[in-house]
């Protein structure tokens, strides 16, 4: 076997209990080489408790963390060598930026003269080399964040764990440094896992997600299959928007079909005979006259709509469907929406896609 | 900046009560620039000489450097010992702590002669009677009050996940006391410093029972010279005293301004 520069992190059932509350229930998760791996899921999920039993500040009630192979799982925290970026950045206020970034360099004794090398490669790193001398507080948050990642990347740490890292700024700048992650993640080429609610955030950076619900791991893919191949209704609908549709499945020559009152839903996949659920997302769905010959049409009547400046979002009332959203970019949407106004939908086969209903 | 105005009542009590406060300290200026030979207000011209006397006579000069030598060496007793129980304490942080956090406000909370009494029957057992060390050790623990109490209000605005970052960089248990912990928490041990120095340099009760011949403070001299003459010397003492209080508070004060911009 021939030495490689990253490190793979692997979970094996690993759990929290705190008395009768469980926080995280047994969760399996391979973290492979120099990837980026987000723990996504709604407060309460179990997410950062996964994140601090990584790092170390939460011992697992059950289950075991090897890195490389190698059972760390009762190793304390400053024993891992883990970079971690702190949800508020947890940066020393009586430090100086060029202070708080050299701290685990100081703490591994390194001699002065690497230290200052070390220090300066890792401001340039993320352009904050004219702010050694600034204390954090005259700093600007995104600036902040940046030192923060700084601070845990200096000591070639074997995984940067993320808290959260985006979540106090605001939503122009979280973007931009969304980008910034991301390019640091490929030009370091280390593994990250960060953990977060937003699911913007969670798409645009990650290589996978794992997606966590009341503390189980409940689906882990690539963004684009999460998105696209959901397993359960919860991933469907915390991953964007869903349509569902519930009705009794059967199979059919191009994959299955789905029966709803008076209507037939064609869809990909197979599903055993009998109740299945469908999910299906608004912006799949086009408003006829348009797009081209479509497996699926349903009528109906516009209930509500509105404007978004990159398009629009119309809910239709549909006898046998209930209601559907539907989002339409405005170049898309052949008649001027209004309320009441009686429309026809069409999707193809491969917009929807068989899930599961979340276990209670 | 609009808001409350107080009436014309709430003032004068407040100003009542800042006078009742202050008279009796203000009074003693006067009095030490007497030109008389004994404790009274100047009658013809202020004089000075009685402060010149202080500084000249060798058992006020004694007297003042006992002070300061005890009220130094008990402080530093009083601010390791008091820094390290809270910072213990706010570690482990259980129902147990609150109690030990208690128990160690108890040399402020009952009477200063039960306590000395106490320490008279102990130190006489140990050879502590009339000693230096006797003095600095009683003086030390009575201090460790003010000291942990303002270093736990110190700990109470620290942000734990300070301490989580260095050890999750590597930081062992030491260095993130000495880098990170003790540099944030450093006014509050200054401001407890002060207080624990001042209790010792104005400390008579302890003093009274615990030391004889040897060991004079200037609370002491004041007391013994008070009840033998009533020289105005005194009086400058007193100033003294007060003045140096006053400068340390007003350090504290500035410390803690420094810390707010």
């Amino acid at each position: 076997m021939s030495a490689v520069a990253g490190h793979a992190l692997s979970l094996q059932g690993v759990a929290k209990r705190y008395g009768d509350f469980t926080a995280v229930q047994g969760a399996t998760l391979e973290v492979g080489n120099g990837e980026f791996l987000t723990l996504l899921g709604p407060s309460g999920s179990g997410k950062t408790t996964i994140l601090m039993m990584i790092a170390g500040f939460v011992e697992p009630s059950a289950g075991r963390i090897l890195l490389d192979g190698r059972d760390i799982t009762a190793l304390p925290p400053e024993r891992r060598d883990f970079g971690m970026v702190f949800q508020g950045y947890a940066l020393f206020p009586h430090m100086t930026v060029a202070e708080n970034v050299a701290f685990p360099l100081r703490v591994r004794r390194m001699s002065r003269g690497d230290r200052e090398a070390k220090v300066r490669a890792a401001l340039d790193l993320v352009q904050l080399d004219r702010f050694a001398d600034r204390r954090p507080a005259q700093l600007s948050g995104g600036q902040q964040q940046r030192v923060a990642l700084a601070r845990a990347l200096v000591f070639d740490p074997a995984l940067l764990l993320l808290d959260e890292p985006l979540s106090a700024l605001d939503k122009k700048l979280r973007a931009e440094l969304q980008e910034e992650l991301k390019a640091l993640h490929r030009r370091v080429g280390r593994t990250f896992i960060n953990v977060t609610h937003d699911q913007e955030e969670a798409l645009s950076l990650s290589d996978r997600i794992a997606i966590l619900n009341h503390g189980n791991v409940v689906q882990v893919g690539s963004p684009e299959g999460l998105y696209e191949r959901p397993a359960t209704r919860f991933v469907a609908d915390f991953l964007g928007k869903s349509n569902f549709i519930e009705g009794e499945a059967a199979p059919d020559a191009g994959g299955m079909a789905l029966r709803r009152g008076g209507t037939v839903v064609l869809a990909r996949g197979t599903a055993p005979a009998g109740k299945a659920l469908l999910s299906l997302r608004p912006e799949k769905i086009a408003l006829l006259p348009g797009g081209g010959v479509e497996d699926n049409v349903v009528e109906g009547r516009i209930a509500a709509w509105s404007y978004l400046g990159t398009g629009y979002a119309v809910t239709v009332a549909t006898q046998d469907l209930g209601e559907l959203r539907v989002h339409l970019p405005a170049w898309r949407i052949p008649v001027a929406p209004s309320e009441g106004l009686a429309v026809r939908l069409g999707w193809s086969r491969d917009a929807a896609v068989a899930v599961a209903e979340d276990a209670a | 900046m609009g808001g409350y105005r107080p009436g014309w009542l709430n003032g004068t009590i407040a100003w009542a009560t800042v006078i009742y406060l202050i008279l009796p300290i203000t009074i003693i200026l006067p009095v030490s620039l007497t030109d008389q030979r004994f404790l009274s207000l100047p009658q013809h011209a202020l004089s000075g000489e009685h402060y010149a006397r202080l500084l000249t006579t060798p058992a006020w000069i004694n007297a003042i450097l006992q002070s300061a030598y005890i009220a130094t060496a008990s402080t530093l007793v009083a601010v390791v010992l008091g820094t390290l129980c809270a910072i213990g304490c706010w570690r482990l942080s259980r129902r147990s702590t609150e109690l030990v956090r208690a128990l160690m406000l108890l040399p402020i909370i009952i009477p200063s002669i039960a306590y000395a009494i106490g320490l008279y029957r102990y130190f006489a057992g140990l050879g502590l009677l009339d000693s230096f060390t006797g003095v600095v050790i009683a003086h030390g623990v009575t201090g460790i009050p003010y000291v942990v109490i303002t270093v736990s209000t110190a700990l109470a605005a620290f942000d734990p996940r300070l301490e989580s970052a260095a050890r999750g960089m590597g930081a062992s248990l030491g260095q993130t006391l000495r880098w990170v912990i003790l540099p944030r928490i450093m006014p509050g041990i200054v401001s407890g410093a002060i207080f624990a120095f001042i209790h010792s340099w104005d400390e008579l009760v302890v003093v009274l029972f615990i030391a004889s011949r040897r060991v004079f403070t200037l609370p002491r001299k004041i007391w013994d010279g008070i009840n033998e003459n009533l020289d105005p010397a005194m009086a400058a003492v007193a100033v003294l005293l007060v003045g140096m209080t006053v400068l340390l508070l007003l350090l504290d004060l500035a410390l803690r301004q420094q810390r707010r911009d």
